[in-house]
């Protein structure tokens, strides 16, 4: 077979120059949150790792998180040991910053393997797509904002879940993409969000028979089974033990957060608090009764617990119905036809259901959609368009992550970059569907990503220079519901992409 | 914005491009079946039916991430009292042209940074100082601004670097490369290869985006001047080295190249008067209108009674240099104040009180300095000397363009004329090397540009120019940017140390390939050695600056090198030798 060209590695070695130039960028509270989870791990006993509160940002990540902390701690012990003092806090001297930023290119080097593991999964004329999407989501702006600008870890784990997402791809790796699975769901709990769609699926394809879903395939329900809770054994056993599960839970599912983060991730409830403010204006005049006290609040919209004034109020409760809800409809499909594209889609839709209706959701977590979605966007022409609004919704949604000067030029143009560039090569190399498309679908996503350019440049230059301080918020919420519409639109799409192909 | 466009075009190339990706053999355009080095891996998908407006948006966006994500670093000063470095240099001259009357630009010294480029430049800090006291007024206010670290004022200076860049470079770079790659029938995609490559330069983004100056201001005028000459527009190439002129006088390195080749195309093939007119009122009046601002202001200053030399309490002191005219002319004429204005301009922008050269350089005088100590001479002998070599290493190229004035040569006799200006003329600059690198990478885009030879060359030139500017970057710590920057390039070009597939061409006797591998490989070697050597070992206590000599002794080896290679494919490309027409340059062009 013919090399494609370039290959992920000389992309991953151009982007790391890039990203290495970023070391002294804009970085966030999260910068200081790693650096004391690995003081908190390097300096004291496992026992104490869920109790230590001498800084704010308390661990609340699972135990293999912990444990990546504590590993990366002792390489960090033997480079400037300074940063691993517990009451250092705030603690950025280069040192730490070269460090802690190295370490995510070094991490993310995870990534790249499982990337390239995708790559060499495809075969014939769909590997040159493969390789497309694995390089745009190695380069994908969502990671280089939000890793490397702002600072996590999400390129070694997203890293991880690709992984398991392609082993599911051959019937021996089954078992393999399962367990990956679990260890990661040890790593950072969110990804319980596409857990259902992993539960079907192996239970569909591994544990009953592909002939008949009334026979049990019992040795690998018992492989299965024991393997997860080995590593469940292995994370949180010693805690169990101890009788520290009621604190790490605390830790892990902090429950008393409101409805919307502090920005709006773009979402449903970002669209219904839109409606929300428009009906204060409108609910007068047609004598819908208003709630005043929520009027009052001068930080509506911005700050963790909205109220809203018109509209009835959400409880955890709705979300978490909703969310089921809309995972399961995409699920009753996967367990009826349990192919690996199928279940890359029922991922993708688990990640949706839970942005869209999920509680507290950040905006980061927009990566839970755009990231499996990325590896079946090139299926088809069907799969492009309802992807395309999603990848300029997404990542639009993600700028006011960076509010400093300095990042505003990297963030944008990167991001315009990578869509020019992604856009362009997608449209060539996906094939056409074998059915009728969308009426006037992918005139929507054409229009809409033509908005996005009038939007970004009020947002980020012409409201500034016409209100000054004054509505802060417009932006924010311009910017949010335009994405809310666009990732709703994406999700509809690709929910009847979904049920028809 | 480009989707509604290409809509109606989708099918037919989708069906177009996959016939040629699966059935048939790509088309001859491409010359090459595979990369042979990671750039041209990167561009391998828009070979064939890919509109430039597609891939000339997304060339400018990559190198200018890569620009902005560098200026997040250090610069040149940062917190470095008392007189701090180039970054406050350029923010005074944008206070004083923005706060003090016309007529004082040039008198103005407070003993800080006195305003010594040529007028373009303080015309543009003025614009831009207006510019910046729009957005905040203490940036530029006078005395009580100096040394300000202000972030914010940061990414204003860093900002009017890149569109600086992106009004004048970048479009002079993207014609030029067009042009010159026309010329001799270079696919538009390797074209693209090659800006790319041009753009990404390391000397460049660290000097102006890193450490701080606007110097490709200067080598865009430069680089409009030489497509105007490729396209034949003999008078603009006069008003734009004009104005790189006016921009940075450093631009005279290139001068008696733009001399010989216009005076050259003025001879040959016939002799042509009328173009020769046309190029020297051209010039005159660039240079008049270059000057009216300062003639002008200084008139009206003068009229309104505002001296130029407000501090001084007695009458004007003589000139600084040709102090004679004042025998010949009116004291207190009314022109007087503008001959005095246009001598003190003079004697700042070119400053021959200062010694042979300043700091260390990699050029042949700092180099022979280790062995005969130069300051012991005369300060007029060593000039004399200094302008005697550098007549006689400019002769050759400049002589073989003068009477063989073709487009095609204009690279080599720019690159060999400014080699040669850097190592032998007085108070050259370690910064200055970017005016020779600038011809020689061009080479990249044309015949051949980015085969094994010409690539292994104008790589070797870059890596070694980037190199020998180590030391002033050390100084305010940005060896990082440095380290990635560089190597980032030589990745790309694969060059060494990341590579060695640009040594060995196929065609070339199999003397050439080792010689050029040898020399290469051993200074590579020698830079990598140094780079280990000034990192982890302390030089003795009586030779402190070691490490800095030994760069300086290196650098100016290898340039000299660079110098020989340009020259001899000068003497090559000219075809001078095979008619047998005696030119004084036989010599030299056997070495290569």
């Amino acid at each position: 077979m013919t090399e494609i060209h370039p290959s992920l590695w000389q992309c991953a070695v151009v982007a790391a120059a890039l990203k290495i130039l970023l070391f002294p960028a804009y970085k966030s509270t999260d910068f200081e949150v790693h650096r004391n989870w690995l003081a908190i791990t390097n300096s004291l006993p496992i026992w104490d790792w869920y109790y230590e509160k001498t800084s704010e940002w308390t661990l609340d990540y699972p135990p293999f998180f912990a444990y990546f902390e504590w590993a990366m701690s002792q390489v960090a012990y033997l480079v400037h040991p300074v940063m691993l003092r517990l009451h250092n806090l705030g603690y950025d001297s280069w040192q730490a910053v070269y460090f802690q930023r190295f370490s995510v290119i070094v991490t993310e080097l995870v990534l790249i393997y499982a990337l390239q593991m995708f790559i060499d999964s495809a075969h014939g004329t769909s590997r040159r797509a493969a390789q497309a999407a694995a390089i745009s989501i190695l380069l994908s702006p969502g990671l280089l904002i939000i890793d490397h600008i702002h600072f996590q870890y999400n390129g070694c784990m997203y890293g991880i879940l690709i992984a398991s997402l392609v082993l599911a791809r051959n019937k021996s790796g089954f078992l393999a993409s399962g367990l990956v699975f679990a260890a990661l769901l040890c790593m950072k709990h969110i990804y319980a969000y596409l857990a259902p769609a992993y539960f079907v699926f192996l239970l569909r394809t591994y544990c009953l028979s592909p002939r008949s879903i009334y026979k049990i395939q019992f040795f690998n329900c018992v492989k299965l089974g024991s393997g997860i809770v080995a590593i469940l054994g292995l994370a949180f056993g010693p805690f169990t033990l101890k009788g520290q599960m009621p604190q790490i839970l605390s830790r892990l599912f902090p429950f008393s957060r409101g409805l919307c983060h502090a920005y709006w991730a773009p979402n449903v409830w970002a669209m219904y608090s839109f409606m929300d403010r428009i009906l204060i204006a409108v609910a007068p005049r047609v004598g819908l009764p208003v709630n005043q006290e929520a009027l009052k609040s001068v930080t509506r919209g911005l700050v963790g617990d909205t109220s809203f004034a018109v509209l009835p109020e959400i409880t955890p409760r709705i979300c978490f119905a909703l969310t089921l809800l809309f995972q399961a409809i995409p699920l009753t499909k996967l367990f009826l036809r349990p192919t690996w594209e199928a279940f890359i889609g029922a991922v993708t839709l688990c990640g949706y259901a839970s942005f869209l209706f999920g509680w507290h959701v950040h905006e980061k977590a927009i990566l839970l959609v755009i990231i499996p979605f990325s590896l079946i966007a090139l299926r088809d022409r069907r799969h492009l368009s309802a992807f395309r609004p999603l990848a300029v919704s997404g990542h639009v949604s993600l700028f006011p992550l960076l509010f400093t000067p300095a990042e505003f030029p990297i963030k944008t143009v990167y991001t315009i970059f990578w869509l020019m560039l992604f856009l362009v090569m997608f449209d060539r190399l996906a094939p056409a569907s074998n059915r009728q498309r969308f009426f006037l679908f992918d005139r929507f996503s054409t229009l809409y990503i033509a908005i996005s350019i009038p939007l970004i440049v009020y947002c980020s230059l012409v409201h500034g220079v016409v209100f000054g301080n004054r509505y802060e918020f417009l932006p924010l919420m311009f910017m949010s519901s335009y994405s809310a519409v666009g990732v709703v639109g994406s999700w509809l799409g690709f929910m009847g992409v979904y049920f028809t192909s | 914005m480009a989707a509604p466009s290409s809509a109606p075009h989708k099918p037919r190339r989708n069906k177009a491009k996959k016939t040629a990706t699966y059935d048939a053999i790509p088309k001859p355009e491409a010359l090459v079946r595979t990369p042979s080095f990671p750039l041209a891996a990167f561009l391998w998908p828009a070979r064939g039916s890919v509109s430039q407006w597609e891939v000339l948006p997304l060339i400018l966006m990559a190198v200018g991430l890569f620009r902005w994500a560098a200026g997040l670093w250090g610069y040149s000063g940062f917190q470095a009292p008392p007189m701090f470095g180039d970054f406050e240099a350029q923010r005074h001259w944008m206070e004083i042209t923005t706060q003090l009357p016309i007529s004082q630009w040039y008198f103005n010294d407070f003993q800080w940074w006195g305003l010594d480029y040529p007028p373009l430049t303080a015309y543009h800090s003025w614009l831009l100082g207006k510019i910046g006291a729009f957005i905040d007024p203490t940036w530029f206010e006078l005395f009580a601004s100096r040394g300000i670290h202000d972030p914010t004022l940061k990414i204003y200076m860093r900002a009017t670097v890149i569109v600086s860049e992106y009004l004048i470079y970048i479009p002079a770079a993207v014609i030029f490369v067009r042009r010159y790659s026309r010329l001799f029938g270079v696919a538009p995609w390797t074209a693209w290869v090659a800006l790319v490559a041009i753009l990404m330069q390391p000397a460049t983004i660290l000097i102006d985006h890193v450490h701080f100056q606007y110097n490709t201001v200067m080598l865009g005028f430069v680089l409009s001047s030489m497509s105007s000459m490729l396209a034949g527009r003999h008078m603009w190439a006069a008003v734009f080295f004009v104005a790189a002129l006016g921009f940075k006088q450093m631009a005279l390195y290139y001068a008696p190249a733009v001399f010989s080749f216009l005076l050259g195309s003025c001879i040959y093939p016939r002799i042509n008067v009328g173009r020769f007119a046309t190029i020297a009122i051209a010039t005159v009046i660039s240079f008049a209108v270059l000057i009216l601002p300062i003639v002008l202001g200084t008139l009206y200053d003068a009229s309104r009674g505002i001296d130029s030399q407000p501090d001084l309490d007695g009458p004007h002191p003589p000139l600084p240099i040709f102090p004679q005219l004042a025998e010949y002319l009116d004291t207190n004429a009314v022109y007087y104040p503008v001959v005095e204005q246009l001598v003190q301009m003079v004697h700042r922008v070119f400053p021959f009180s200062r010694g042979l050269f300043e700091d260390k350089v990699a050029n042949f005088w700092c180099a022979i300095n280790v062995v005969i100590k130069m300051r012991k001479y005369p300060a007029v002998l060593l000039q004399r000397i200094s302008l005697g070599a550098t007549l006689a290493s400019i002769a050759p190229a400049n002589l073989i363009l003068l009477f063989r004035p073709r487009k095609e040569l204009l690279p080599y006799a720019f690159a060999a004329t400014a080699w040669g200006f850097f190592m032998f003329s007085y108070q050259v600059h370690e910064k200055s090397a970017l005016l020779p690198l600038l011809p020689m990478t061009i080479l990249l885009a044309g015949k051949q540009g980015l085969g094994k030879d010409i690539r292994a060359w104008v790589g070797f030139a870059n890596l070694l120019g980037v190199w020998t500017m180590f030391p002033l970057l050390s100084r305010v710590d940005l060896k990082v940017p440095y380290v990635v920057l560089t190597l980032l390039w030589a990745y790309l070009l694969g060059l060494p140390p990341t590579s060695t597939s640009a040594y060995f061409q196929e065609d070339q006797s199999a003397w050439i390939q080792w010689s050029t591998a040898i020399i290469h490989g051993a200074f590579y070697i020698l830079m990598i050695v140094w780079h280990g050597l000034a990192q982890f070992v302390t030089p003795p206590a009586d030779k402190p600056d070691l490490w800095v000599v030994a760069n300086v002794g290196i650098g100016c080896a290898g340039f000299i090198m660079c110098y020989l290679w340009c020259l001899g494919k000068l003497v090559q490309e000219s075809g001078i030798l095979s008619r047998s027409v005696g030119q004084n340059t036989g010599g030299k062009s056997k070495t290569q």
